[in-house]
Parts: C-alpha cells; sequence; structure tokens
C-alpha cells in the first residue's frame, strides 16, 4: 500500500462557547487546516471522515454530511465515526485507510463535540453513555469512577501514590499555558493539584479533564499530492484495537491491552519503537491513563511510570515530552474532536510550528487515542520532514 | 382447626428468619427535632436505607429463615407474602419474591395485606392450606412452606404514626415435622372504623386519635381472638406473647384480657428497638422470644430468659380484626427422651434485630425520600424494562454461566467465552455471593449519573466496587468472576482491594415508576455480628 500523509490540520480553540454551534466549530478547524496545507483545495477533497460521539444528542442522525454540507464539501462522501472519546482517532485512521487504499487522493478526518451548554445533570447522563451500561453503569459509576477503580487497582499493585497524578497534572497545565487554545490555560501548583476536590476517590477535580467545546480536522493525502504541499508529516504507522467495553470484563484492570495492541501495530508498521518517539500526545482523560499509556506505549515497564513522572522526562524539556498542547487535561476534552486534535499537535511540532511549546529536534511524534475506559483505542506514529 | 385434628400431621415451625435494617432514629434525637416526645414505650425506630424496602427486607429475611432451617428455597412448596405496604399497591410482589429467593416459579404463591393482621392471617392460611393438601408441608411434592412478613409503615411527618415507624420482616419455614407445632388458630373481628387506616393511593397511614375507643378495639379484637383458639391460655402457659405493636404501650393493654403476665408480652414484643413494623412486628417478636438465651449468640445484652417453648402470637388489623395462633413445642420421641432439655431452643433463628448505624432526624427524612427530589431532567442510562427482565436470573440470584467448551466461568452468562472466546453456549452456575474487591472508588455526593442522584440525595456518597465472585463451590473454588457492584455499609468508605463482600438484595433504581432489583455487596467484616 502506498504512503498517506498529513498535509493540513487545524483546530478550534477549546473551552466553553455558547456564541458557537458544533457546525461553526467544525468550520473554523477546517479553514484552519485547509489554510495549513498549501497546494490542497477544498474541491480537491474525496472523502470525510467525522469523528463525533453526539453529547447533547444535538445531531445523532447524519452529523457527518451536517458539518461536511455546511463547510461546503457539497455531494463529498462523509461517514461519522462513534468509538467514544476515540471517534476522532479512528476517523483519522479511516481517512490513511482510504489514502492508501488508493481510493482517495485526499481525505479529510475531523472531529466535533459540544458538551458545555447543557445543565451538569445532562452533562452527567453523557458523560456516562460508553461505559458498559447494562451492568458497570448501573452500579452508579460514572466515567471518572471507572478510571478511579482502575486508579485503586494500579496504587494497590505498584509503588505508586496519589501524588503521582497531581505530578501529570501540574505538567499538563505547564504546557497548556504555552498554548492558546487550551481549554484550561493556566498552570496550577503541586499544592492546587492534591488539595482539589474527591470527584471518585481516588481521583480529584485537579486528576481529570474538563468537558469542552471543539473541533479539529486533519487533511490526509496521498504522496503525489503531499509532495507539492508546503508541509507534510509522514502516517509511519497506524495501529487500531478493541478492548470489551466494561472494565469488569477485562483481563486486566492496571493496563489498557487495547492501547498496548494499537502500540503494538503502529510501532510494526513504522519500523520504529518507543525508543523513536520524541513527543507523544497520549490519551490523559484522567491522570491515571497517562500512567497507563507510558506503559502501554512501552515508553517504561508495568509499574514503572510514576519513576518516569518523578524523573521529569515526560516534561517539556525532557527526554520524552508528553501533551505537549497541554493534553486532554488543559487544552481540553470536546470528545469527538480529541483524536483528530492530538495530531493537529503532532502537525505542529513536526512542522517546528508549536511556538513556546516546541519539543526541540522533534522528527517523530506518537498520538494515542482512547475510547471510555479503553473499549476502543487508537495510535498514530508520524513522522515530520519526510518529502 | 381445633385440637382434636390431631390425628392428622400439623405444620409447625422449622425455622425462623428476621431482618430489621442497620439504621435507626433514636427517639432522643426524634424529641430534640420536634420538641416532643416521640411513639410511647420506644426507644429508637429502624429506618430502611435508600436502596431497601419491603421487598428486600423480605428477601433478606426469607433467606435466613431458609438457612436456619436448612431448606433449600428450590425445595419450597409454597410461599406466603404479606405486608401492608408493597413497593407498589398493584402488582405481584409475591413473584418477585419468589425470584429472588430462587424459589421454584410454579409455586403457589399467595400475597397477603389490607391491614397490619396480614402476617398472622398468611401464617394461618399458609397453614390450612398445607395441612388440607395431599402433599402436606413435609416431605411429600408439596415441600416445605415459606411464610414473609415485611413491613414498613408511614405517616404524615408530624403524625403520632411517623413517630413510631420502623421497617422490618420476618420469615417462617413450615414442615409438618417441625418442633413447634402450631396447636391452634383463632380469629375475631368486629368494626372499628378509624382506629388505623390508609386511603386509597396515599402513602400514610392514619386514625383518627380518639384513644381510648383505640385501646377498646385493640383490646377487644386481641382478646376475642384469642378466646377463639378454644384453648385455656393458663393451660398453653405462653412464654412468651407476640402482638401487634404500633407503640411500646398498647400490647400491655392487652395483658388483662388475655390473662397473661406483662413479662411475657415483653417477651414476645422488640417495638421498643425497631418501632411499629406492622404486619411483621409479632412475627419479628417470634423471632426474639425464640432466640432468647441466657448467654445470647446472637450479640444482643443477654436478658436472661431462656427460649420460648411455647408462644401466643397474635396480628392486629385497625378497622378492627384479629387472628391468634397458638403454638407450642411438639412432644417429639428427642424431645421425651431423657437427655432432651428445654433450655435450648427449639427452633433454629438467624435474627438481625438490632441497627447499628445510628441516624440523626434530618438524616432519616432523607433516608426515607421525604425531604428529597426524584430523577432530574435529562433522563438517566435507558435500559429497557425487557432488557432488565432477561437479566433477572443474574441480578436476583447471580446465575452465571459455565462455558460448555472450557468450563471458565462468565457474568452475566451471554456473548463469547471470555477465556476460550467460543460462542458454544453456557450452563447455570449460580454464585454464592461472596467475593473479593478488585478495584474501588466512592462516587461523591453530586458526582452520580441522574439515575443515581434520587439515592444519592438520600444516602450521599457510595463506593463502587469491581468484586471478583467466588465460584459456585465459594471460596474452595479455584474460579472466580467478577462483576461491578455498589458497596453497601462501608465503615471505612471506599473499600480495600483485598477485602472480603458478600452480597445483599437491594433496589438498584427506579425508572418509569418500574424499581429494578438487583444485588449490591457488604464488606464481610461490616456485617452485624
Amino acid at each position: 500500500m502506498r504512503d498517506a500523509y498529513i498535509v493540513g490540520a487545524g483546530q478550534s480553540k477549546y473551552g466553553a462557547f455558547p456564541d458557537e454551534s458544533y457546525r461553526s466549530l467544525f468550520a473554523t478547524a477546517f479553514e484552519e487546516a485547509l489554510g495549513s496545507a498549501g497546494g490542497v483545495e477544498a474541491a480537491d477533497i474525496d472523502e470525510a471522515v467525522v469523528g463525533s460521539l453526539g453529547v447533547g444528542g444535538r445531531q445523532l442522525g447524519l452529523s457527518g454530511p451536517a458539518v461536511t454540507e455546511h463547510v461546503g464539501l457539497h455531494g463529498v462522501p462523509c461517514s461519522r465515526i462513534e468509538n467514544a472519546c476515540a471517534a476522532s482517532g479512528y476517523a483519522v485512521r479511516q481517512a490513511v485507510q482510504a489514502v492508501k487504499s488508493g481510493m482517495a487522493d485526499v481525505a479529510l478526518a475531523g472531529g466535533y463535540e459540544v458538551m458545555t451548554d447543557m445543565s451538569g445533570d445532562v452533562a452527567k447522563y453523557w458523560l456516562g453513555v460508553s461505559g458498559e451500561t447494562e451492568w458497570e453503569r448501573l452500579t452508579g459509576t460514572t466515567f471518572a469512577g471507572v478510571y478511579a477503580q482502575m486508579a485503586s487497582a494500579y496504587l494497590d499493585a505498584y509503588d505508586a501514590s496519589p501524588d503521582h497524578f497531581s505530578k501529570v497534572a501540574v505538567k499538563n497545565h505547564a504546557n497548556g499555558a504555552k498554548n492558546p487554545k487550551a481549554h484550561l490555560g493556566f498552570e496550577c501548583s503541586l499544592d492546587d493539584a492534591r488539595s482539589a476536590p474527591v470527584v471518585a476517590d481516588p481521583l480529584n477535580l485537579y486528576h481529570c479533564c474538563p468537558t469542552s467545546d471543539g473541533a479539529a480536522a486533519v487533511l490526509v493525502a496521498s504522496e503525489d499530492v503531499a509532495s507539492a504541499c508546503d508541509d507534510a508529516v509522514r502516517v509511519a504507522g497506524v495501529g487500531a484495537a478493541s478492548e470489551r467495553v466494561g472494565l469488569f470484563q477485562r483481563d486486566s484492570y492496571t493496563a489498557v491491552e487495547s492501547s498496548e495492541r494499537a502500540a503494538a501495530a503502529a510501532y510494526e508498521m513504522a519500523g520504529l519503537g518507543p525508543d523513536d518517539v520524541d513527543f507523544a500526545e497520549v490519551h490523559d482523560c484522567f491522570a491515571i491513563a497517562e500512567l497507563l499509556a507510558y506503559e502501554d506505549l512501552g515508553f517504561c515497564e508495568r509499574g514503572h511510570a510514576p519513576e518516569l513522572v518523578d524523573s521529569g522526562a515526560t516534561e517539556l524539556g525532557g527526554d520524552l515530552p508528553v501533551n505537549p498542547s497541554g493534553g486532554l487535561k488543559s487544552k481540553g476534552h470536546p470528545i469527538g474532536a480529541t483524536g483528530a486534535g492530538q495530531v493537529v499537535e503532532a502537525f505542529k511540532q513536526l512542522g517546528g510550528r508549536a511556538g513556546d511549546r516546541q519539543v526541540s529536534g522533534a522528527n517523530v511524534g506518537l498520538t494515542h487515542n482512547v475510547g471510555g475506559s479503553g473499549g476502543a483505542a487508537v495510535v498514530h506514529v508520524l513522522e515530520g520532514g519526510a518529502l | 382447626m381445633s385440637a382434636d385434628d390431631s390425628a392428622r400431621a400439623t405444620p409447625g415451625i422449622a425455622g425462623v428468619g428476621a431482618y430489621v435494617p442497620r439504621l435507626s432514629l433514636p427517639a432522643s434525637a426524634y424529641r430534640e427535632a420536634w420538641g416532643k416526645g416521640g411513639a410511647p414505650g420506644v426507644e429508637r425506630v429502624a429506618v430502611a436505607d435508600a436502596d431497601e424496602d419491603t421487598l428486600t427486607m423480605a428477601t433478606e429475611a426469607g433467606r435466613r429463615a431458609l438457612d436456619a432451617a436448612g431448606v433449600d428455597a428450590s425445595d419450597i412448596g409454597h410461599l406466603a407474602f404479606a405486608t401492608t405496604t408493597p413497593p407498589n399497591d398493584e402488582e405481584e410482589s409475591a413473584v418477585r419474591l419468589v425470584s429472588l429467593l430462587g424459589v421454584a416459579p410454579s409455586v403457589p404463591t399467595r400475597q397477603f395485606g389490607g391491614s397490619t393482621r396480614a402476617g398472622a392471617v398468611a401464617l394461618a392460611a399458609t397453614v390450612e392450606a398445607t395441612r388440607d393438601s395431599d402433599a402436606g408441608a413435609g416431605t411429600g411434592s408439596g415441600g416445605p412452606a415459606l411464610v414473609v412478613v415485611a413491613d414498613s409503615p408511614r405517616g404524615a411527618p408530624e403524625s403520632d404514626e411517623a413517630a413510631g415507624a420502623g421497617a422490618g420482616a420476618a420469615a417462617l419455614v413450615l414442615t409438618d415435622d417441625a418442633p413447634l407445632a402450631v396447636d391452634a388458630v383463632g380469629e375475631f373481628g368486629d368494626p372499628a372504623p378509624g382506629t388505623r387506616f390508609r386511603g386509597f393511593g396515599s402513602a400514610e397511614t392514619e386514625s383518627i386519635g380518639v384513644t381510648q375507643y383505640e385501646r377498646d378495639a385493640y383490646t377487644r379484637a386481641v382478646g376475642g381472638a384469642v378466646e377463639a383458639l378454644g384453648i385455656d391460655v393458663a393451660e398453653l402457659d405462653p412464654d412468651a406473647v407476640a402482638l401487634t405493636a404500633p407503640d411500646g404501650k398498647l400490647p400491655y393493654r392487652a395483658a388483662a384480657a388475655l390473662g397473661v403476665e406483662p413479662a411475657r408480652i415483653a417477651a414476645g414484643t422488640v417495638v421498643s428497638r425497631t418501632g411499629d413494623t406492622g404486619a411483621a412486628g409479632p412475627f419479628l417478636g417470634l423471632a426474639s422470644a425464640l432466640a432468647d438465651s441466657e448467654d445470647d449468640a446472637a450479640g444482643d445484652e443477654s436478658n436472661g430468659r431462656s427460649p420460648a417453648t411455647s408462644v401466643l402470637l397474635v396480628g392486629y388489623g385497625g378497622g378492627a380484626g384479629a387472628t391468634a395462633l397458638a403454638l407450642s413445642t411438639r412432644a417429639s420421641d428427642a424431645a421425651s427422651d431423657a437427655s432432651a432439655t428445654s433450655a435450648t431452643s427449639a427452633v433454629p433463628v438467624e435474627a438481625d434485630l438490632d441497627g447499628d448505624v445510628e441516624l440523626t432526624y434530618a438524616e432519616a427524612l432523607r433516608r426515607r425520600g421525604t425531604i428529597t427530589g426524584g430523577e432530574p431532567a435529562g433522563g438517566g442510562a435507558y435500559v429497557s424494562v425487557p432488557t432488565w427482565k432477561r437479566t433477572i436470573p443474574q441480578r436476583h440470584r447471580l446465575v452465571a454461566g459455565e462455558c460448555t467448551e472450557c468450563g471458565a466461568l462468565s457474568f452475566p452468562p451471554e456473548g463469547a467465552c471470555p477465556d476460550c472466546g467460543s460462542l458454544a453456549g453456557y450452563d447455570d452456575a449460580t454464585l454464592p455471593g461472596t467475593g473479593t474487591v478488585e478495584a474501588a472508588t466512592a462516587i461523591g455526593q453530586g458526582g452520580a449519573p441522574p439515575e443515581f442522584v434520587e439515592q444519592q440525595q438520600r444516602a450521599g456518597s457510595f463506593p463502587v466496587a469491581v468484586v471478583a465472585f467466588d465460584g459456585p463451590d465459594g471460596e474452595a473454588d479455584d474460579r472466580a468472576v467478577s462483576a461491578p457492584a455498589q458497596v453497601v455499609h462501608s465503615p471505612a468508605g471506599t473499600p480495600a482491594i483485598g477485602d472480603r463482600v458478600e452480597a445483599v438484595p437491594r433496589r438498584i433504581y427506579e425508572q418509569e415508576g418500574v424499581v429494578r432489583y438487583g444485588f449490591k455487596v457488604v464488606p464481610t467484616e461490616a456485617r452485624r455480628e
């Protein structure tokens, strides 16, 4: 199969925007993506794949065409992917497949979500829809609750403490404070992160990402198209895997098997390994998820994520910066946009256009997007300067 | 029935179970809140938790009775359920109880209600039904009978009824050869309107409050039913008299009419510890009297009484009527042996009669739902009732599956085997309900998803665990299967990983007006001694 390249990527700001609609947010992301792709025009787009959970139920049916027709991609086939928080990571993967297979020369992948225009009770309903519904959800667990259960198992199994969760929050806020598009773009102290109110024991508010509005868009193209573009990032590897939706159905509560499988597949396709990765955007919906990601992605051995956090290696300026964008914690988590948004950050980093948060010498970047508590995961390994 | 029927096998009581909620409101808290005393002679009232009702309490009592009698639920041949406060005014509660207990669906069920006499009526009717059947209540094809009585009366918050309202359930296993025989049944009815009643569609019991009129109605009905027994009370010489007890004074007013010492009434009365438990009152009194022993193993303070060998049980219902049953230890071959003593209880009893968690008045109002709202706008996770119905064996009785291919356990038993991936299917494998916490959290107050908001308003933060349930052979089984469950009565809040837990029947949530029953778990360490 031929290679696929990211030739443009953009996103709206993430945050709470009462004056914006899901369509207008998507239009902002699309325009930025198109603007960043010198050499590709809207009329070149053969195919579109859009990710959204549909929080609030605003356009559950046909939400793909609803946004692509809105931005003028009249007639372009568009399908919507629903894989909870991994929706648009999977949308990027679908676009890569379309280009690699030869069915499309230019494919648009993106995602959107609006999560802040509803009452807390309605939001809590929607936040729980990706847990296993009949059993897990009906014990009264929330999304935070399931990750808290994973955190409890992790703290029991390894030499770790809730302080490690707080340190992840401090790091990601420090990065997000340098990202003008971040939802919570402020720094926080370790004391702030330690003393926040408990949400689901042992996770406190600073161990949980916010709910955000936002959209992201990525243009994937063939080598022929990419060679005429200003910037092109090669999709060196892509991997994805599913896992049983309910935590109680899994073999392990301290590892996300779908992430592990997705990473292994992406590394294999890329012919690269974790040691080759210069930075990563990982799915830190909860601080425990970032620790698990370090291990699932092979950045360290099982049980050694706390050491990696303590070493500072994953901070900006460390050996392996993780979530230079601020991650879900600080940049924000508009569910359907998150996975594509990670690729937007990687595109910027690999093009050397990430401003104050630029990872120096970034050549290989990894994005890691997880749905629910691990029912779906998708990993991309992206390589800059390839053309 | 009268004593000259003795040629026929007479059903008797082979085991007794009792369950009173762990939460209680002390009279002092009521006094502090209202600036007046509560119900006369009541030191504390039991309060059902936010996820308990008469059906969950009935299940708890039923399981204890079966356990005490050493009888399998699947062997039960007749089930009677009595309550004045079923979860729904109209709907088969007894059928849900059958499922929660694991009694066979083909077993005849009889539901009784309408007045606090209902429990005694249920017992009398069950004795009559099983006595007359060809099978009997013994070892024949009919099998033992189970009588379960549960009640959780309510009153308007400012009323005397509310001041005394308690909660509890008791259950009796009946067999032909049981040690405590039902010797006689007596009934009496005489209109006394306004003494204790509840209007159509109302949740609150009331009375017109004419004190002497109500006392007279009570003593007349109770006395009349005992007289109708056709036996000499002095000759029966009951160790305990177990009467319906709306408060802690009324039962004693019947002492003179019955010709018994107040101490005998005290021996069969628990209202001071539980509050008004409606139809269940006399049965909780019976359980207490049979459980009495000089060094009480149940953990109550020893009252120095020996277990009762004869009991007079009388159910009274406002309006007014009463049903009396005379119970006495059957002379058996064993009992006539010189080695037999009368100092140990003839009937095995498994009873939790005392709460161990005291509430403030405001907490009690929250638990009862008096001052809380319902499900918030926005709706909850939607699991359709037919979908829920398909999982009832799992929710009610923890029926897991054993893969027909590899023998691994699966819960719920559907889809591909988690071990070998086979779609061959599963054989039923009922789990005993014991297990070990594998992962746990607590959902903080205000953090619950919409369908659990009302529970959280009533009872606050709740822990949720993933539990590795022991296989069918219990702890000895080297297989386990995981399922998520809420944790109740966890003194430490979030349970620790590795803690042992046991399943208990609870209301899970209510949607579309339909209560969904299932299991939660209680830490084994925190079980009542």
